[in-house]
């Protein structure tokens, strides 16, 4: 069974006096431990896909399964645990939080977890020892420069332990040099800890890391490409 | 969490610190004039009836005309008779003295010249107890050298104020006439120390009369004179031991008005009583105004709110992203603008409390009136939780449109 499974979804949204269709009868399979680049031009729905995997919304119609279950028969507070516990986000713009140091941007996802507060506090320096931050954690996001930000990104979304890294363009805002540590680090994450990597990028580099491209065209799957 | 709740409100209070403090200004002038006007309000009360029950004691009351006393003014025409005996017979009641206040023809010593001037001035008449048993009422009178206070056997003589004895040419032994009768002079009041006008503060006796010019004789000597009393001013009264001063009140008042004197009595309680009644309607009043501003305060809560949801939009998605209910982020929001409320108590409070002690210091000073001032833990404790529950109150409205907002919204918001 797919980790995530999408079938014939569509998702509408009212824009104005507009309904727009973002996606039209998408059907996608991401399995347990997989880099799946997603791409497409802009207006192809990548990021409502993306909002939807991350259960952050759910389809208009279609199935969208997280191991079987489905999302749209859950409960808001449901949908709440599963981001919170089993998907952590990666976005291009970092989405820190400016008043809080390295440390707190890392344990706030343990904080709505209810972790006490000194295993926080050794779990959000070991990830940020293990992004290479160790000596930034009491930094504010201001001080830090972009590469090390969106390392600090990837430090909170790994905070619960979440099986899958949902990343929006996480090079986007980024140099090459510090686009690639990303890349690797990402990388990493899948080889070594089986987290099931989603990226949706314009980004060849970023592409390049992925086991599967998926290409999106008008709310649907163009193409699939097998990556080796 | 909710200590991390309470830090991560901190932090976005502190990282804008001008808007931040432009709110807290706006909740911290009404609760510095509330608190200021409380303190000051409940100073005032506590200072007058200390002072009320430093002359009345536990067991004194006053008989007064009926109306002289609160609501409905005096009726200045009102009189009464009252007899001392009957009254110190009636059950309970220990000792009883009164004032009495007549408009005597007086006739001074003869000057070298064998003149001597006639005219009409205030002859009050004091019962000896006064001097003796009620003395914080009347305050002390002092004398100068030579002199002496009434004794319970005298009749004909009289205690001059300073400015009548040199009008009529006496000092003490001389002697005056009033209404054609001879009384001597045993005594001459100091003249007041306190202010120019020689009026005695604190004491009774003088009524808003200098002690200046007045004469002063035996209560009973004006029996001899005017008659039976129908312009008493006053007549003290003190209870016997283990009685108490109310029961013994009222009955003295019903007692008197059964026998026809228009009077009524006053005692400690009902001053105390009148005193608050009337403090509570003042302070209600400027509370109420002060009032007015801790709702501007509180709108100016809600409006910085507003904002700072409105630019926190993004965080907010952020936060619900990475799992926070809706609930937390609700309680976040709330707790932020609760704090924003907190320190504007926190700064109100000490800077009203700084203000009714400058008030009070000032008015010692200026006008030699002592206020306490009244600064209790509670009075502190209330306006803390209350300004807290003021910036929680106005922020429920933010809050709540921040925990509502969708997160794919807010996310997309730029």
């Amino acid at each position: 069974m797919s980790l995530l499974e999408l079938r014939d979804v569509t998702k509408e949204y009212q824009l104005g006096k507009t309904t727009v269709r973002a996606l039209r009868g998408l059907d996608l399979d991401i399995a347990q431990g997989e880099i799946v680049a997603i791409m497409g031009p802009s207006g192809s729905g990548k990021s409502t896909l993306m909002h939807i995997l991350g259960a952050l919304d759910v389809p208009t119609s279609g199935l969208a399964k997280l191991e079987g279950t489905d999302l749209a028969s859950l409960s808001e507070p449901q949908l709440v645990t599963i981001r919170g516990q089993r998907i952590g986000f990666v976005f291009q713009t970092f989405n820190l939080i400016q008043t809080l140091s390295a440390q707190m941007n890392v344990e706030l996802p343990m904080i709505f977890q209810r972790l006490p507060r000194k295993q926080r506090a050794q779990l959000a320096c070991a990830l940020l020892e293990r992004v290479g931050l160790g000596d930034r954690a009491h930094h504010k996001p201001n001080e830090l420069s972009g590469g090390e930000r969106q390392r600090v990104a990837v430090a909170r979304a790994l905070a619960n332990d979440p099986e899958i890294i949902l990343a929006d363009e996480p090079t986007g805002n980024l140099d090459s040099e510090s686009g690639s540590s990303i890349l690797n680090l990402l990388k990493t994450l899948s080889r070594d800890d089986g987290k099931t990597i989603i990226l949706v990028t314009h980004d060849p580099e970023a592409a390049e890391i992925a086991d599967r491209i998926v290409r999106l065209k008008d709310g649907a799957v163009r193409k699939e490409v097998e990556h080796v | 969490m909710f200590r991390d709740f309470f830090l991560l409100a901190a932090r976005s209070i502190a990282h804008r610190k001008v808007r931040s403090w432009l709110t807290i200004i706006g909740v911290f002038i009404g609760i510095t004039a509330v608190v200021a006007l409380i303190s000051i309000g409940l100073g005032l009360e506590k200072t007058i009836n200390d002072q009320v029950s430093d002359v009345f004691g536990v067991d004194t009351f006053i008989i007064s005309p009926e109306g002289t006393f609160g609501p409905g003014g005096a009726h200045a025409d009102a009189t009464f008779a009252i007899d001392l005996d009957h009254l110190r017979s009636i059950d309970g009641i220990q000792e009883a003295a009164a004032i009495r206040d007549e408009t005597g023809f007086v006739q001074g010593s003869p000057d070298e010249a064998g003149d001597s001037i006639k005219g009409l001035l205030s002859v009050v008449g004091l019962s000896p107890e006064l001097l003796t048993d009620f003395s914080s009422f009347i305050g002390d009178i002092e004398l100068e050298p030579g002199g002496r206070n009434f004794t319970a056997t005298d009749r004909n003589v009289a205690i001059l104020g300073n400015a009548v004895a040199t009008r009529l040419n006496a000092t003490v032994g001389s002697t005056i006439e009033i209404e054609g009768q001879p009384f001597e002079i045993v005594g001459v009041v100091v003249p007041g120390e306190d202010d120019a006008a020689g009026r005695q503060s604190g004491g009774m006796m003088s009524y808003g009369r200098t002690t200046e010019d007045t004469i002063y004789v035996p209560y009973d000597v004006l029996l001899d004179l005017y008659g039976p009393a129908d312009s008493v001013l006053v007549t003290l009264v003190r209870v016997a031991e283990g009685t108490d001063v109310d029961e013994a009140a009222d009955r003295v008042e019903t007692d008197l008005n059964e026998r026809g004197a228009d009077i009524m009595t006053i005692t400690y309680t009902d001053i105390s009583d009148m005193v608050g009644t009337m403090m509570s309607t003042i302070s209600a009043f400027l509370a109420g105004i002060a009032g007015i501003s801790l709702l501007v305060g509180a709108v100016g809560v809600m409006n910085t709110m507003f904002t700072s949801v409105l630019e926190r939009t993004k965080e907010i998605g952020v936060m619900k992203a990475v799992g926070a209910k809706n609930s937390h982020v609700w309680l976040i929001f709330l707790i932020e603008s609760g704090m924003m409320g907190l320190v504007g108590g926190a700064v109100g409070t000490i800077l009203g409390l700084a203000l009714s002690w400058g008030a009070s210091a000032l008015l010692s000073r200026v006008f030699g009136i002592d206020i306490a001032v009244v600064a209790s833990a509670a009075l502190i404790a209330i306006t803390l939780a209350g300004s807290f529950a003021l910036g929680a109150i106005a922020g429920l409205w933010p809050a709540r449109r921040a925990s509502k907002l969708l997160v794919v919204d807010a996310l997309r918001y730029e």
